[in-house]
């Protein structure tokens, strides 16, 4: 079916299976319409329908409080068209003229799943097609048990047939409960992307400074990992900051060790435990690692005062975690919107 | 031409916003340091009250929810902000602080009764 976009740039116009997620079916074919979550929350995605019908998947999506109903709006992330439709997008839209770096479907399958901690696992899909995809990038996962798809950062990067996640349990979280539940190894999924805005390029030289609580820091150890295979911190300086409660929360420990290791001058790591103190064998554990106690943008403003020379910034973690972290670096380190990366999912 | 006098430039610091009303409408004072600005007390962006998601630092207001920013000083958009403040015309005479509030100021979010959305120059809007 044919699904035509009107915006402030024009009108643009792409196909859609049946069935399809309307936001999909236009970023697939290289049509870049605004979106972040690309699963329902932020409210990015809305558009108004001017002509044709369309089925709404999730009528109590979060996202929704930015849309007007009763206008005919809706998320473009949670809305299949039933047949050809016009719609109308608040915005200047851009095309993607490299067919490569478009988000499209992949077919997977769950394998590697291991424990990280008492509520956070990792695991890999295997995909049925290579995906070229930034440090920083995310994808979304639809399993067939679960109604709708969920939003996962990729740990690794470049172009690959495998893709790594962190999942952490959310209390009522359909589809970490699925993940935990089951024996999911050998699972099949259906995943869309890559997506996000939040990139790491090493030409870009600069300084880089990761702010994370809890799963959040699966993209920045992509980030990580890839300025330390381009090199990038023999010349330039990379601040990780990782926040989780206690010490029974920390994952990914042995990885960011490595790291520092091969950058002792330029990288360091510090995790914040904002529930208790340091254990002393935590420290001992990891003599690569530095450790505080408080909330970790606490943490980082009390450590990184007077390093935001050039400093490029992401953000990812629990909404209330990348709030403070978002006001702290406007306001303390006065850095502008545009050295501040994170795509927004609260 | 109404002028009022909203509040008194000591009960707004320097670096910082506070909501008032004017006649049952909200609307923002921010001190930028050389100066004052008023304006409505949303977001043009997505409806963010900027009485809780502007932050003010060395006279740019920074909504949090997509970081629009823009320079209270001049006015003007910074970086990837795609639309512009609407501004009261505002004085002081001594210490009050008076806007001149004749209509209410309010965004296109796409929800009113005539909005661009539906409009025939939708495509010309910015």
């Amino acid at each position: 079916m044919k699904i035509k976009v009107q915006t402030k740039n024009g009108e643009f116009e792409c196909d859609s299976e049946q069935g399809e997620i309307l936001l999909y079916a236009a970023l697939r074919h290289g049509l870049n319409l605004p979106y972040e979550c690309a699963t329902g929350t932020c409210g990015t995605c809305r558009a108004r329908v001017r002509d044709g019908d369309i089925n709404h998947q999730w009528v109590d999506a979060p996202g929704l409080s930015f849309v007007n109903q009763e206008k005919n709006e809706l998320l473009l992330c949670r809305s299949t068209a039933k047949g050809d439709c016009t719609l109308r997008v608040p915005a200047k839209v851009s095309e993607d003229p490299h067919d490569k770096t478009r988000p499209g479907y992949r077919k997977g399958e769950i394998k590697a799943f291991r424990e990280l901690t008492h509520d956070v696992v990792s695991f890999d899909v295997v995909i049925d097609a290579p995906m070229s995809f930034d440090a920083g990038q995310f994808a979304v996962l639809d399993a067939a048990d679960v109604t709708g798809g969920r939003a996962y950062s990729m740990v690794n990067y470049a172009a690959a047939e495998t893709l790594n996640f962190v999942v952490k349990r959310k209390p009522d979280g359909k589809f970490s409960d699925w993940l935990f539940d089951n024996d999911v190894v050998g699972m099949g999924v259906d995943v869309f992307g890559p997506l996000g805005k939040a990139t790491f390029h090493a030409h870009e030289k600069k300084n880089i400074l990761c702010i994370a609580g809890g799963s959040g820091i699966a993209g920045m150890v992509s980030i990580i990992a890839r300025g330390c295979d381009e090199s990038h911190f023999s010349e330039h300086k990379g601040h990780v900051f990782f926040g989780v409660r206690g010490a029974r929360d920390v994952f990914f420990l042995d990885e960011f060790s490595s790291y520092v290791e091969a950058y002792p001058e330029n990288l360091d790591v510090t995790v914040a435990l904002s529930d208790e103190d340091v254990p002393a064998d935590l420290k001992n554990r990891y003599p690569m690692i530095k450790f505080e106690t408080g909330f970790v943008h606490a943490v980082t403003s009390e450590k990184m005062a007077d390093k935001y020379d050039n400093i490029l910034a992401y953000v990812a973690g629990p909404p209330p975690m990348v709030d403070g972290a978002l006001r702290m670096l406007v306001l303390e380190a006065r850095l502008h919107g545009t050295d501040i990366r994170y795509d927004k999912f609260g | 031409m109404s002028w009022k006098k909203v509040c008194e430039s000591s009960q707004v610091l320097e670096n910082s916003l506070q909501k008032f009303a004017i006649d049952g409408v909200d609307i923002i004072i921010a001190n930028y340091g050389d100066g004052f600005r008023a304006f409505p007390p949303f977001c043009p962006h997505m409806e963010e009250p900027l009485v809780s998601s502007g932050m003010m630092m060395a006279g740019i207001l920074t909504c949090s929810k997509h970081l629009w920013q823009w320079d209270l000083r001049s006015g003007e958009i910074l970086g990837e902000t795609e639309k512009e403040l609407l501004f009261y015309d505002l004085k002081r005479e001594g210490e009050d602080i008076i806007v001149n509030f004749e209509l209410e100021l309010s965004y296109d979010y796409g929800d009113d009764e005539e909005d661009a959305m539906d409009d025939d120059d939708f495509f010309n809007a910015d």
